[in-house]
């Protein structure tokens, strides 16, 4: 790797890393508009996290080091993932063949922790909440691996730079191939981000959430790692969504950044008009909902297994 | 483009086995009416001629604007519950979408190395016809099994346009003329079933004595 593409990669990490905040803050702005009102300003997620940082944070008696841990874990897991993605043409910091396996799992890592500390609590309400994750996460991680592996048996590499790189627009399928792949990985990325038809994050002390319930007894720094740690996840699943559309700006690096503004626009937008629109689904209801995406996902392998 | 049309038609199935709303059924109805007839323009883009436009025509006629209107009309004189109540669960019934449809891929992948099809209309086209069975077969409303039909009577479009690049336009048109005389018979029947039953739903039929 030369000097440029790993300032590349550091500089794609650092707007991943300073943009999070901001990406979430737009779809809540956008969903304020929709829903007539004005809202918090776009920096909002900002001064909540600077907030968060000035306050003490406080572990109940009950919990054991696993509470102090996982936090941090959850960060580092979600930004090693971050620097597995590739923005524009830059390439990222990690890669190598077979990172998207690293890449499922490393967040799968961060969700395990999570989920450990939810119950090392000892509250029975946000063992709830873990049983809950812990459920959906079954049926939300053959999503990503029948979309990302449909992709990667298509074009023959297994890293997800070289992934997005070596697909051309030269074969009308890619087109279908887009939308399908897109609506898998929209799907994906509301249910692992608990967004609106899987999970509310409005919802505070109800017994409807799923997210939100785990940290409730976090505070301080602690929470101020979680709520980060959630933004970035929103975010890497938006920039895996418009890696999609950068062969529609083959080898030509402007044109790539202004398609990832682009599509982080739509999508925020899109976000933003699915949660109002929808109201959040019964808990029976969800895991079909996420099999209707993995449905896709198979689809999506179908297709380019048989119409070599 | 051909396939690019049939997986947008695969979508419609899956969307199809995870709606519980019937008028979702009727949407996805009309869509599919949407998808065939530009399925059928298509061909005639580079060579145009008015007669061959005569079945697209009244393709789109009938199937997207005259049977999910009469449906729609149906379901609004005789006040049916707008859900459409499985008898199993939608996760189950999506599960078993996917196996078949994976089953019916590669078994047409099997056929296209001996016999002359593509592969990817002819299976979205007999999976609509499966699907068009299960649905059938997994769901308690009437209407619904009009739908279901319907759905099946699509996939066998889909698939003859696979098979034979062009049947004789006159047997498409007739067989366009009993889908239409078919749904048109459904809703005098329905009609008639609820001035003497209260519920649409074919366990009430089954009660039926003489």
């Amino acid at each position: 790797m030369d000097l440029i593409s790993f300032v590349q990669g550091i500089l794609s990490l650092l707007v991943i890393l300073s943009f999070s905040p901001m990406f979430a803050g737009l779809v809540n702005k956008q969903k304020a508009i929709f829903t007539g009102r004005i809202g918090a300003p776009i920096l909002q997620p900002y001064y909540e996290l600077k907030r968060l940082l000035r306050k003490e944070s406080i572990n109940a008696n009950s919990s054991s080091f696993i509470s102090k841990l996982s936090p941090v874990i959850n960060m580092v897991a979600v930004i090693i993932a971050a620097a597995m993605l590739p923005i524009g043409f830059a390439r990222p910091i990690i890669s190598f063949e077979g990172d998207i396996i690293l890449f499922a799992y490393v967040l799968g890592l961060a969700r395990f922790f999570q989920i450990l500390a939810a119950m090392d609590i000892g509250s029975s309400f946000e063992g709830m909440g873990a049983a809950r994750e812990a459920t959906f996460a079954v049926f939300a991680e053959p999503i990503f691996f029948f979309t990302l592996g449909g992709i990667a048996f298509i074009s023959g590499f297994t890293s997800m730079y070289a992934i997005y790189h070596s697909v051309r627009l030269d074969n009308v399928s890619y087109i279908v191939f887009i939308i399908v792949c897109t609506i898998s990985v929209f799907i994906l990325a509301v249910s692992e981000c608990s967004r609106m038809p899987v999970d509310d994050p409005n919802t505070h002390l109800e017994l409807t959430m799923i997210h939100e319930v785990m940290i409730l007894d976090n505070s301080g720094v602690d929470l101020y790692l979680y709520q980060y740690s959630s933004y970035i996840k929103l975010f890497i699943y938006a920039i895996l969504e418009t890696s999609f559309f950068y062969p529609f700006g083959v080898q030509n690096f402007t044109l790539a950044i202004v398609i990832f503004a682009v599509v982080i626009l739509i999508l925020s937008a899109s976000l933003a008009i699915v949660e109002t629109i929808t109201s959040r689904f019964k808990m029976k209801n969800i895991p079909q909902y996420l099999l209707f995406a993995t449905a896709i996902g198979v689809l999506n392998l179908l297709i380019y297994t048989f119409t070599k | 483009m051909e396939n690019v049309l049939s997986i947008l038609f695969c979508l419609s199935l899956f969307y199809l086995s995870v709606t519980s709303r019937v008028k979702a059924y009727v949407t996805v109805l009309q869509m599919q009416g949407i998808l065939l007839t530009v399925l059928l323009v298509f061909p005639f883009i580079n060579h145009f001629s008015a007669y061959a436009l005569i079945l697209p025509a009244s393709l789109f006629i009938i199937k997207v604007i005259f049977i999910p209107r009469y449906i729609n009309k149906i379901i609004l004189d005789l006040d049916i519950k707008r859900t459409i109540e499985p008898t199993i669960q939608q996760f189950t019934f999506l599960l078993l979408v996917v196996f078949v449809m994976t089953a019916i891929f590669i078994t047409s992948h099997v056929l296209s190395k001996s016999t002359d099809i593509e592969t990817i209309p002819f299976a979205s086209g007999f999976s609509a016809v499966v699907v068009g069975i299960i649905v059938i077969i997994f769901r308690k409303k009437l209407i619904v099994h009009v739908v279901g039909f319907l759905v099946l009577e699509n996939g066998i479009f889909l698939f003859g346009t696979s098979v034979a690049s062009a049947l004789p336009v006159m047997i498409e048109i007739g067989m366009l003329l009993d889908i239409f005389v078919v749904v048109f018979l459904m809703g005098i029947a329905l009609n008639k079933i609820s001035s003497t039953l209260s519920g649409f739903e074919v366990t009430a039929l089954g009660r039926l004595k003489d």
